[in-house]
């Protein structure tokens, strides 16, 4: 059996975790809300800065949770921590940051070229962490909790131990973010299914 | 040469996409392809040989050049200043 054991909300002024708000925006602060989660988290990784949202957003899902499950680093091998994500937009916001580089400034920019692809957060993720498994992003009209089961139940059944899954809708400041870890060696939280997905993601 | 070394920061700033960086976030002597410092990679490399060109005109054609002008704010700089006069 399977459980759904942490999981992390952001919007474009808001964090949680757990259903509990982490931080709220500060409208006042000349940081960006990712720049402001980044500090909030305490942590050094300059990489952040270079990163695209969808990959901020991803790359701070992660810690959180981390961060509310410290065991999550220390239960498993680096092989059995398999990456889910999906989105509706793809890489859509940096794309169009890339286009507008090379049709406004006249010069394509490589450091955004880099991010024209959603699954290039599972990297981030999986460099950060030093995760070898499993990994897939995918692309879907909408959201779909049936994905998350199904394709979660076959990383689980196939190797990985646990799953960190997730919905990351970034797209020209609209920010849609629900991650969730699932643990087969847990005792702890809810069934990994499609009703306790609903009822967390709450959209 | 403090000018240009926070001019440099600005344009390494904009031309790397740095947005979430400020100016005083960056250390002159902070190694920049290092993870102490901000963790810059080829791609990057690529994008301060553009800008060096298009900023201070200079070409960088030299890789054994460029590994050594691009370790920090400072050394750039020093690049700069030599290749201008």
């Amino acid at each position: 059996m399977s459980f759904i054991t942490v999981y992390c909300h952001i919007d474009e002024n808001s964090c949680s975790v757990n259903g509990e708000t982490v931080l709220q925006k500060n409208e006042e602060s000349s940081d960006s809300w990712f720049k402001q989660l980044y500090k909030d988290l305490a942590i050094e990784y300059p990489k952040f800065y270079k990163m695209d949202m969808l990959s901020q957003a991803g790359f701070i899902g992660s810690e959180l949770i981390k961060r509310a499950n410290p065991d999550l680093i220390s239960n498993y091998n680096d092989d059995e921590i398999a990456l889910l994500f999906a989105n509706s937009e793809s890489s859509a916001d940096t794309d169009i940051r890339f286009k507008e580089s090379y049709l406004d400034k006249k010069t394509p920019s490589p450091s955004l070229f880099v991010y024209t692809l959603p699954n290039i957060v599972l990297g981030e993720i999986a460099i950060r962490n030093k995760w070898f498994g499993e990994n897939m992003f995918a692309v879907l009209p909408k959201f779909t909790p049936d994905f998350f089961v199904q394709y979660g139940m076959v990383l689980l059944t196939t190797g990985s131990k646990a799953v960190l899954a997730g919905w990351l809708g970034i797209l020209e400041g609209r920010v849609e973010v629900f991650l969730f870890l699932v643990e087969t060696e847990s005792n702890k939280g809810e069934p990994f299914d499609i009703e306790n997905i609903i009822k967390y993601a709450g959209f | 040469m403090d000018t240009l070394k926070e001019d440099l920061k600005k344009h390494i700033i904009e031309q790397l996409n740095l947005e979430d960086l400020q100016v005083s976030d960056i250390d002159d002597d902070a190694l920049l392809f290092s993870t102490d410092g901000i963790g810059l990679d080829s791609i990057d490399a690529l994008e301060l040989i553009v800008l060096m060109e298009k900023y201070y005109g200079i070409q960088v054609t030299n890789p054994e050049e460029g590994k050594v002008a691009f370790l920090s704010i400072n050394t750039m700089a020093d690049y700069i200043a030599k290749r201008r006069t």
